[in-house]
């Protein structure tokens, strides 16, 4: 009989001495029952670690507590009489070493439970007088059962290595007071614990007098562009494939085109458009509708309205082509009865087609919403955040997002620590609305429901 | 439906785009414009601009209009004694002439007016009299309901304005990368003359503008993310779909948390590291770092696979097949609308990314992106000199993409539909 793996308690009081001993020293148990080359591999890999914990890691560790004490400057050199420079110690390279240790470390774990794991099945397997697999059995395995382990190494990597440490970092720097006036090489920085979260909420500090305003703004452009593109697709999708129209494929064509442009040469042209002396202002003024250029990017109000209508150009042919496929799927009868029982074209949109593509599109609606709060491109390609106001901290504008401004925190103003919290702050706002995505859609909790 | 319908002609329409016609004709006898109390009538308006010798093109619309309202309004009583559904189709032909006239008109009259000088003064929008307004008003109401009258869709109506409005940033910069006067700031729509030489600037003048450069970069480094995100998302798809392990949906979840933060939050660390192993500033960071993080977009390419029968890998199994065996000649040469859209998507990606280039190259211009590079050309000290090879270069960027675009569309939808024809 099998017996059950069990997790790694029970692994260390059922197994032998060599179970027992590959606790401390890895594929021990694995050499003992023939796996030669894996166990080997896992003790290189254990010995690997602990030589690098030794010449640096340790070391990493122990300065992350401190951020560094030794400020860089002039040091009297009693030796030889003058001052000299002394190098210092870098914050930013402590706290990065730090996090790459950190994650080195967590990959160790893993390692160490992954080496016990494959130490004990190879012990069960002797146990049963099987033969326990060889290297290149498992190399085989590689293409079969195991393949998730090689489709996924690069992958995880490469996320570990440019996202997840990244990440930790930046999310690290959040507690720091690493801004402008904490540079290194020539400033430290150190742990401020929660304070930075602290001013940004705090409605008497300018921070915060500008922090609630943004949010505000970020809300409200995520709703009003949301739904106005998705009632504006659906309006035009609607019109398009409603039955007297002919010449289907060139309308959608001549729609999908701006959609198809890259955002950022279709936006820099309609921000080059209704600058103040763009070709928008002029033809205005040739037509004689006002008698001077309008402030469309330049007056707060003004440029919030114009990057939602701007929006509205790139974002309904999106909507307009997703949901094309699903009004092509609502079933023809639901309409034929309706027209029976005299529905208008607007009961039938109210009370059938709605409802339809409310249903199915929920998920997409919330994903929508949330990459509109995070829709960096459309400021920053038309107004960069412009109108600035004095009244917001360092160059923070009227029509800025919480990302755009985290953007010019980091890289014009170089307030790491702050652009790191409003990137939490995000987060955040992201984590609630996935979660009321995820209760509410059904598709997604059921992933085995399509096969 | 209650009205009565005879011969497919709805009397009702018909009724209504009579009346409307009438509302047209008499609104043109009534004051169309005027500036500080000096009114004039559509018709002495029209024969003050012909009458003027300097009409032109736009000048004749006034008369142009004025005649298509009679015929217009001629066609309606005609059609009122003889109804007939050819009748009525040449009807809208006229009338949809004379709405586009009408319409203008909003436009034309200012330039056409003060050019003229029919009024002392300056000619402003607000000037136009209740006649010009009525006249609008009913041009578009006739037209829908001559449309109505033998059930044309209306919806015309609305996607011929709606196309005007799309398509007028892009004709904007189609033409500005013709015009053969450089500058930002021109007074006119219409270019005065037409040249080749933006686009041949924009590869000789390689010391300003190395755009050949750029655009060469941006076709590399799209070539090559293609080829790797589009492997890395197809292998993590068919892992974390047609697989069973475990850790599988943590390993789900942590790329979903992970996706929430928002991405370039952490490119100056991600800049710190590159700098660490000394890759900054160059295209390879760039490829590397996409294809660092392309299993995160694996979403839509598993929502694909997921819908494949897992009969089918169940019967391969049965026969003998190794894992890797149903993924190379079952999975992928069933996918392949998902295969080109992930293609596709991965392709674009390049062109018009901006942020994390602008991160990681920082001021070295030879490596810019074409993305890059024509940002850089619209910043306010360039834009005047440049602006019209900034248009060029748009268009060069574009016209591919759009052309890629239209013809893989069909891809496009089917890759999110799935792989089961419903």
């Amino acid at each position: 009989m099998k017996e059950k793996r069990g997790n790694i308690f029970q692994i260390f009081t059922r197994g032998d001495i060599f179970s027992k001993l590959s606790f401390v020293i890895f594929g021990c148990s694995n050499v003992v029952r023939g796996q030669m080359i894996k166990g080997l591999i896992y003790l290189c890999l254990e010995i690997g670690y602990i030589v690098f914990m030794v010449q640096s890691g340790v070391h990493n560790l122990a300065e992350m507590v401190t951020l560094g004490t030794q400020q860089q400057g002039m040091v009297f050199n009693d030796a030889i009489g003058i001052y000299e420079m002394s190098q210092g110690d870098n914050s930013m390279l402590i706290l990065l070493r730090g996090v790459v240790t950190l994650v080195v470390t967590m990959a160790f774990i893993l390692l160490w439970v992954s080496s016990i794991r494959s130490g004990e099945t190879a012990r069960q397997l002797k146990l049963n007088n099987k033969h326990a697999p060889g290297f290149l059995d498992d190399l085989r395995g590689l293409l079969n059962e195991n393949i998730h382990s090689l489709f996924l190494s690069v992958p995880v990597i490469g996320i570990v290595v440019f996202t997840i440490i990244p990440l930790i970092y930046m999310i690290l720097m959040a507690f720091t007071n690493y801004d402008a006036e904490h540079q290194p090489p020539g400033n430290l920085f150190t742990w401020v614990g929660l304070t930075n979260f602290k001013t940004l909420i705090s409605s008497t500090d300018k921070l915060g007098a500008t922090f609630w305003p943004i949010l505000g703004w970020t809300l409200l452009w995520g709703f009003v562009a949301c739904f106005s593109c998705y009632f504006g697709g659906m309006f035009l999708a609607i019109l398009i494939n409603s039955k007297g129209i002919k010449f289907k494929k060139v309308w959608r064509t001549i729609f999908i085109m701006t959609m198809a442009i890259p955002a950022f040469v279709s936006l820099l042209v309609v921000s080059t458009m209704l600058g103040k002396s763009g070709i928008i202002n002029v033809l205005l003024q040739q037509w004689g509708f006002t008698s001077g250029p309008l402030p469309f990017l330049t007056n707060g109000t003004w440029a919030k309205a114009t990057v939602i209508i701007v929006n509205l150009w790139i974002g309904v042919p999106a909507t307009m082509l997703m949901v094309s496929g699903i009004l092509m799927n609502i079933p023809g009868e639901l309409y034929e009865s309706a027209q029976i029982d005299g529905a208008g074209p607007i009961v039938t949109f109210v009370k059938i087609t709605f409802p339809y593509m409310l249903f199915i599109t929920t998920p997409y609606l919330i994903t929508n919403l949330i990459s509109n709060f995070n829709n960096f491109g459309v400021i920053y390609f038309l107004t960069g955040g412009a109108p600035s106001t004095l009244d917001y901290y360092k160059g923070a504008g009227k029509t800025d997002l919480l990302v755009t401004w985290l953007y010019k925190l980091t890289k014009d103003s170089k307030d790491y620590n702050l652009a790191a919290t409003i990137g939490i702050v995000i987060f955040l706002i992201s984590a609630v609305f996935s979660l009321i995505m995820y209760s509410r859609s059904g598709a997604l909790k059921n992933e085995e429901g399509f096969q | 439906m209650k009205e009565k319908t005879i011969l497919g002609i709805n009397l009702k329409q018909r009724k209504i785009a009579f009346i409307a016609a009438l509302v047209m004709l008499i609104s043109t006898f009534l004051p169309f414009a005027g500036v500080r109390g000096d009114t004039k009538m559509l018709w002495a308006v029209a024969f003050a601009v012909l009458g003027s010798g300097e009409a032109g093109f736009l000048g004749s619309l006034y008369l142009a209009a004025a005649i298509c309202i009679v015929i217009s309004a001629a066609c309606g009583a005609f059609l009122f004694a003889k109804p007939s559904i050819k009748g009525v189709r040449v009807w809208i032909v006229i009338q949809a002439v004379e709405t586009v006239f009408a319409t203008m008109l909003l436009f034309a009259s200012k330039g056409v007016f003060d050019r003229i000088g029919i009024f002392t003064g300056k000619f402003m929008a607000k000037d136009f009299g209740i006649g010009f307004w009525l006249l609008l008003i009913a041009s578009y109401v006739t037209l829908h309901a001559a449309m109505k009258t033998i059930k044309v869709h209306p919806g015309y109506i609305v996607l011929v304005i709606l196309s005007v409005i799309w398509l007028f940033p892009i004709l904007w910069i189609i033409l500005t990368a013709f015009r053969a006067e450089s500058g930002y700031y021109v007074g006119y729509f219409f270019p005065k003359g037409l040249t080749l030489d933006n686009f041949k600037n924009l590869f000789t003048n390689d010391a300003v503008i190395p755009f050949g450069r750029w655009w060469l970069n941006t076709f590399i480094i799209a070539i090559f993310t293609c080829i790797l995100n589009t492997i890395i998302i197809l292998m993590t798809s068919y892992v974390l779909s047609r697989t069973r392990f475990r850790s599988r949906v943590t390993l789900m979840k942590i790329m979903m948390i992970i996706g929430m933060f928002p991405g370039f939050m952490s490119m100056v660390a991600v800049y710190n590291i590159l700098k660490g192993i000394g890759m900054a500033q160059t295209l390879v960071s760039l490829i590397i770092v996409s294809a660092a993080g392309a299993a995160m977009g694996y979403y839509i390419c598993k929502g694909f696979f997921d819908t494949i029968p897992k009969s089918m890998d169940e019967a391969a199994i049965i026969d003998g097949a190794t894992r890797w065996q149903i993924f190379t000649r079952i999975t992928i040469p069933l996918s392949k609308p998902i295969i080109i859209y992930t293609i596709l998507t991965s392709f674009i990606g390049p062109w018009g990314d901006y942020i994390f280039p602008s991160m990681v190259l920082g001021d070295k211009q030879n490596s810019y992106t074409v993305a890059l590079g024509l940002k850089w050309l619209t910043d306010f000290q360039r834009i005047d000199s440049y602006y019209t090879q900034f248009a060029a270069g748009s268009l060069l960027v574009s016209v591919p993409i759009v052309i890629l675009f239209i013809c893989l569309q069909r891809f496009y939808v089917e890759g999110l539909s799935g792989s089961v024809k419903g």
